[in-house]
């Protein structure tokens, strides 16, 4: 500290230390010596890489220790070489030191400038080799093809006793509106013995008839914290419950082998809750209430439409025949009103008739009276007129029988002429006539004489 | 209602419910689907119920001694 001037402020009594110096001004100079160090490489395995906005921050560990590091994240990006945790690497570079503000804390970290991957990491090699083995046997497919119950009315649990896990699946179900039977088997969840253990919890659930599904359930930790996990014979079993495991080991960036042999893993064991139960209970209920709402008004409409109908149809005969009804009504009051005002034209006119009846009727009285007188005056003068029309006709009948009696063949028969007659008493009227006949008869006035025609010699 | 579960029966009951909006059901089918769907509501809600009393929390051991005194006093 030779160029760092102390401050006024009155040091500690009694102390033998020089100082007190400001704060920054030794970060400071830390900061230098700490760049002073001897620039090397480092060998171990990556744990915790976390990226953040312009820097890159590890831990390189071995079994002896370890070291935070650090490195420029466009160089890192540079090296297209990523990291996952139990990847082994070199590393090159030096100490240094990040001697913070008032506003920010204060860091030590091993910059990196180089870096290259020395093959995996051991644990990373053992599981990714173990992996591939188990995937190869089948072991991941049995738990894949169980049914898994949309409701399951006992679900078990494996997870530490006091482990956050225990809430996030209390969490998880109380968001699902699950109000069933949990059944927790605790067991140890990290150390060597628990893979073990949480073996045996499985097996005593799925053990259990009514359990349904079973949640293995662990919180977040490095690589070698969830080894339990990844152990080949808890794998081994899992494949064969008759149950389906839903697991959450870790956080979502750490995939242990109990991940892959489950019937479904999740990020976390809120989520592994949530998906041992498919089924969200809360709106699941609202929405059987609607569909059973929807059904019932189906039902209903489906009968009140159709009754509906059907009265309606039911209706239309009996309003047919009321129409026709108070059509009738309607005609019959129409012919009443009209036979009344017939009945009253046809009793006026009548009157009328009676009226002119009634005159004529009188005139004919008076005619017939005045005719009383007057008949026996007309008989007289008809009388009178009948015989002197008669007297008439009788001389002039007379005057014609003697006109036609002049002319009678009779009178002049009368007179001594006689008449020639034929066989069929035809008048001939000629000398030939009579030779032709022959016989002749020659008729008097008072009878015929038959005569012969005699041959004169000509 | 052999291999009947929750969703399963939820599926018919939407279906049933998709082909009753059609219209295109007849009285007689509409009421038959009707009883079906309520038939499987019922099932449905008794499902619910089963896992609507109450978060029960047991330990293993707890259940299994239950379990087996269940077993004694039948067995008794």
């Amino acid at each position: 500290m030779d160029d760092v001037v102390p401050t006024s402020a009155e040091g500690i009594e009694g102390s033998s230390y020089p100082g007190p110096y400001p704060v920054g001004a030794y970060a400071a100079q830390l900061k230098r010596r700490l760049q002073e160090f001897a620039r090397v490489q480092l060998v171990g395995e990556v744990w915790g890489f976390r990226p953040s906005r312009v820097r890159v921050y590890f831990e390189l560990r071995d079994a002896r220790g370890a070291i935070p590091c650090s490195m420029w994240r466009n160089e890192f990006e540079a090296l297209g070489t990523p990291l996952t945790d139990g990847m082994r690497v070199v590393v090159g570079g030096g100490c240094d030191y990040y001697p913070g503000s008032a506003a920010s804390s204060p860091s030590f970290s091993f910059g990196v400038t180089e870096l290259r991957a020395a093959g995996e990491g051991d644990l990373l090699v053992q599981l990714e080799r173990l992996r591939r083995r188990l995937h190869a046997e089948g072991v991941f497919e049995p738990q894949k093809r169980l049914a898994r119950p949309p409701l399951p009315r006992t679900i078990g649990v494996v997870t530490g006793e006091r482990g956050k896990a225990r809430d996030d699946v209390r969490a998880g179900l109380h968001r699902r509106g699950w109000g069933g039977r949990l059944v927790w088997a605790f067991a140890p969840v990290q150390d060597r013995h628990a893979a073990p253990r949480i073996s045996a919890a499985l097996r005593e659930l799925a053990a259990i008839q009514e359990v349904e599904v079973v949640i293995v359930a662990r919180g977040g930790g490095s690589l070698a914290d969830l080894f339990a996990f990844c152990d080949e014979s808890l794998c081994r079993t899992v494949a064969l419950l008759r149950v389906p495991v839903v697991s959450s080991v870790g956080h979502h960036t750490d995939r242990t082998l109990i991940d892959d042999v489950a019937a479904v893993s999740c990020s976390t064991p809120t989520h592994a809750a949530e998906a041992a139960v498919p089924v969200d209970c809360r709106r699941a209920r609202a929405e059987l209430t609607a569909r059973a709402k929807r059904l019932h008004d189906h039902g209903r409409r489906a009968v009140l439409s159709r009754a509906r109908t059907l009265a309606q149809l039911s209706r239309a005969p009996a309003e047919h025949v009321a129409r026709h009804r108070r059509r009738l009504h309607q005609l019959l009051r129409e012919l009443r009103a009209s036979a009344r005002r017939d009945t009253e034209k046809g009793r006026s006119l009548a009157s009328v008739h009676l009226l002119v009846l009634g005159r004529k009727a009188s005139v004919a009285r008076i005619e017939r009276d005045r005719g009383a007188l007057l008949v026996p005056a007309v008989g007289t003068s008809l009388a009178r007129s009948a015989s002197g029309a008669t007297g008439r006709r009788s001389r002039d009948l007379e005057r014609l029988r003697l006109a036609l009696a002049a002319h009678d063949p009779a009178r002049t028969l009368e007179r001594g002429y006689a008449l020639v007659e034929g066989r069929d008493s035809e008048p001939l009227g000629s000398a030939g006539a009579a030779r032709a006949a022959g016989r002749v008869s020659i008729r008097f006035h008072d009878g015929r004489v038959p005569a012969k025609v005699a041959d004169e010699p000509s | 209602m052999t291999g009947q579960t929750y969703e399963t029966a939820l599926a018919r009951i939407e279906e049933i419910i998709r082909r009753l909006d059609s219209g295109e059901a007849g009285l007689r089918e509409t009421l038959d689907l009707v009883k079906e769907g309520r038939d499987l509501v019922d099932y449905c809600a008794r499902e619910l119920e089963a896992v609507d009393k109450g978060l029960e929390e047991l330990r293993l051991e707890e259940l299994v001694a239950r379990l087996e005194t269940g077993a004694r006093d039948e067995a008794g």
